[in-house]
């Protein structure tokens, strides 16, 4: 029974690798392969090559002073850190939302098995996280340090307690979440803040955690015995990776017993939460003057609407929305400061400073990818859109709408920012913002592209469109790389053309791009999505 | 109202409809009928514009709804078989942005949501979200929202699944109420019983072909229409 329902997992989170749900036939072997390749280039080649990075400049030094747990520890803390940011968002809605629950309840099958399934993809999701910060830790150390039994065995078995540990983490912060949904009014914006609350403290202590890791790589010895004596069970943890047999005992002892207790402490409220309804008092409906709106703006309240609904929407596909106006503001308070440290730093290239200002900007701003699942998460009810007298233009408009306003009214907030603290010319000044308003129309376009082309209607968690699927991570991805180009492109060629020609350059190819992709979206893009 | 020319739409190798011709005239109430798969579903959403047809033609009101699909939906409601709306969405937003898309006017919207929502008994349930509605409040809500811009021609997939036996008399009012007024319904259903009541005529698919079609005393004759119906499935009444 177990095995089927994991398939149908399985099958649900990697459909999009092996079927093409325009074409409705599985994809060919070669597309799946290319497919699975750009993940694992994106998962392995980037986040893994920051993290190896890291791992090679403290683990030698670690290891030469005798503190090789201390290495383990730090990584593995790490670990844990990334693994629950990026599968505790999920789990909430893949144990209690999934829209098929009430079908595998109905059925003969065990609760603890639909559990178990369910359960599984939360793990995958933290095992993925996880693993991109103790694989190339605990390869590193095999590779630099020592690659003896022990230290294999002890680093397999790391690998396996922080997986379980995430896991369990994930659970025990989705079940608080799913305790809270059933009590709470205005749920979505209330879990939103307490997440974004979850990740600026993970913001804070990685920021942090830089200084810290220099300062214990300098006096590990001190902070080693000081940790060992304070914290003694983060000593054991980081001695499972050396391979100490007591260690890993007690730690797995700890862990798996730590695993029982979420799995008995879930399995007895599963079925309760999962069969609520989440009505907190019914409001009682009070009929008032409502004013009638133009179809535009019907439809681009329907797609704010659904963007608003869903804390799981708003966290994945809209952190740039909360950014970027932090930024800004963080810009007009430090910016002199962080002006006069890139000036230092960058200061013989000219334009460096403001190439390396608007390079931020985009960063954040491709944090916001909210056009990318919109195609997808109208799901069942695209009837609807297909049905009612509007034009699929007008219903792809409105879902360009959305992430047009929520990232270029920050976007536009934070130019202004930077025009304040940094002395452009006007015509350098015309520029930035062109390239900004350019890069921001420019990754709306592309995930409305990419979500029509590899659209999903067929899910049952909301988090499948919104975070599993290929055009969000390509969209996602592709803004981090684009935003790597301006600012690699100037640094190794474009400062001959000065930073007005740069940027003048950028911004026409920005704008052919988004050129192409507008007539694309507007004549094929329309035909496609009227016959999805 | 409605005129259905040759129409023809494949899947693959199958034809799901296979030269299909139907004409619905103002004031009637049109059964459509037959067994599953036989096809009803897909000549519905080709008459709504949901699914491209291989051949063929659909007027509504003499529009084509090839060439003229905004039109042809102006005029149009369709509450298909399962009323997926949107979760996120109240009730009474739901119905507010189905006026707005329809530019029902605000006094008008206000009146019929009123009437509507009190006949179905659904007025308290309005600021409610969707999401928590059942299967039958759903249908209720998706049939108000159909009835706001006061349709010409109004198509239903399946419209008695999940409804009340209250609520079921009520549309069968409803339903008489356009009809009278000069509009016209197509509706697939199974329950022979209600289409020999309810319908002025009736036509019979079978694997994508039209098989019998005309007024209810043309197609039945003598016979209740479950013993035509199971006849030309070629079972044993």
């Amino acid at each position: 029974m177990l095995s089927i329902l994991l398939k149908k997992q399985m099958a649900e989170i990697f459909r999009s690798y092996f079927y093409d749900a325009k074409k409705n036939k599985a994809r060919s072997k070669a597309a799946t392969a290319a497919y699975i390749v750009l993940f694992m280039t994106i998962m392995i080649g980037l986040l893994g090559g920051i993290f190896t990075f890291l791992s090679l400049s403290i683990c030698g030094a670690l290891s030469a002073a005798g503190m090789d747990w201390l290495y383990f520890a730090i990584m593995g803390l790490l670990a844990i850190l990334l693994g629950v940011f990026g599968s505790v968002f999920n789990t909430y809605s893949s144990l209690y939302l999934s829209k098929d629950n009430d079908l595998l309840l109905s059925m003969p099958i065990p609760v603890n098995v639909i559990m178990a399934s369910r359960l599984l993809s939360v793990y995958l999701m933290g095992l993925m996280y996880s693993l991109v910060i103790i694989l190339p830790a605990v390869i590193v150390y095999w590779v630099t340090v020592s690659a003896s039994a022990e230290a294999i065995f002890g680093c397999l078995l790391l690998m396996f307690l922080i997986s379980v540990f995430v896991l369990t983490l994930s659970c025990a912060l989705g079940w608080v979440v799913a305790k809270i949904s059933l009590k709470l009014k205005n749920k979505s914006f209330i879990t939103v803040v307490i997440s974004l609350a979850f990740i600026g403290g993970y913001y804070f202590f990685y920021f942090k955690a830089q200084t810290l890791i220099q300062n214990l790589i300098a006096n590990a010895g001190a902070y080693g015995e000081k940790i060992k004596g304070a914290a003694y069970p983060l000593y054991l943890f980081g001695r499972v990776g050396v391979g100490d047999a007591l260690a890993m005992a007690l730690v797995a002892a700890v862990i798996l017993a730590l695993f029982a207790l979420m799995w008995l402490l879930i399995s007895r409220s599963f079925l309760k939460i999962a069969t609520s309804s989440g009505r907190t008092a019914k409001k009682e409906y009070k009929e008032s003057k409502t004013k009638q709106k133009g179809v535009a703006a019907a439809l681009l309240a329907k797609e704010f609407g659904r963007f608003t609904s869903s804390p799981n929407y708003m966290l994945n596909c809209g952190l740039g929305v909360f950014l970027l106006p932090i930024c800004g503001i963080l810009l007009l308070w430090q910016g002199g400061t962080v002006i006069s440290v890139l000036n230092e730093l960058f200061g013989e290239r000219s334009g460096c400073t403001p190439i390396l200002l608007s390079s931020a900007v985009c960063m954040l701003a491709s944090m916001n990818d909210m056009a990318a699942p919109s195609v997808s998460l109208e799901g069942k009810s695209l009837w609807l859109m297909q049905s009612l007298p509007v034009t699929p233009w007008q219903v792809l408009r409105a879902k360009l709408g959305v992430q047009l306003l929520l990232t270029g009214i920050p976007v536009l907030f934070c130019a202004a920012c930077i025009a304040f603290i940094y002395p452009y010319t006007p015509l350098e000044l015309l520029l930035t913002v062109l390239v900004l308003v350019s890069f921001v129309l420019f990754f709306a376009l592309l995930g409305l592209f990419l979500g029509l082309k590899m659209p999903n209607l067929n899910w049952t968690s909301e988090i499948t469109p919104i975070k599993q699927s290929a055009c969000v991570m390509i969209t996602l991805f592709g803004g981090f790389v684009y935003t790597a180009l301006l600012c690699a492109g100037f640094m190794m060629y474009g400062w001959q053309l000065g930073f007005v020609g740069y940027m003048g350059c950028f911004a026409l190819v920005t704008l052919a791009l988004c050129a192409v992709l507008y007539f694309w979206l507007k004549k094929k893009g329309s035909s496609l999505f009227a016959t999805l | 109202m409605l005129k259905i020319e040759h129409l023809t739409k494949n899947y693959g190798e199958k034809k799901a409809v296979d030269d299909l011709n139907l004409h619905i005239k103002p004031g009637e109430i049109y059964g459509f009928i037959g067994h599953n798969g036989a096809g009803k579903t897909t000549t519905l959403k080709a008459v709504v514009g949901i699914l491209q047809f291989d051949e063929g033609e659909i007027l509504i009101d003499g529009k084509s709804v090839r060439t003229a699909p905004l039109e042809c939906k102006r005029d149009i409601a369709y509450i298909p078989d399962n009323p997926d709306l949107y979760d996120f969405m109240t009730g009474i937003k739901y119905l507010d942005f189905i006026a707005d898309i329809f530019k029902v006017s605000e006094t008008d919207r206000k009146t019929r949501i009123r009437k509507y929502a009190d006949l179905f008994e659904l007025t308290a349930d309005l600021a409610q979200p969707i999401a928590s509605y059942s299967h039958g409040m759903k249908q209720k809500l998706a049939i108000i929202a159909a009835w706001l811009h006061q349709p010409k021609l109004i198509i239903m997939d399946e419209p008695f699944v999940g409804l009340d036996p209250k609520a079921s008399h009520l549309l069968k009012g409803m339903m008489r109420e356009v009809c009278d007024a000069g509009g016209a319904i197509f509706f697939s259903t199974h329950v022979l019983e209600v289409a020999e009541k309810l319908c002025d005529k009736v036509a019979i698919i079978k694997g994508g072909k039209l098989v019998r079609s005309g007024t209810m005393e043309e197609v039945k004759g003598d016979d209740s229409l479950e013993e035509v119906f199971l006849e030309l499935e070629g079972e044993s009444c």
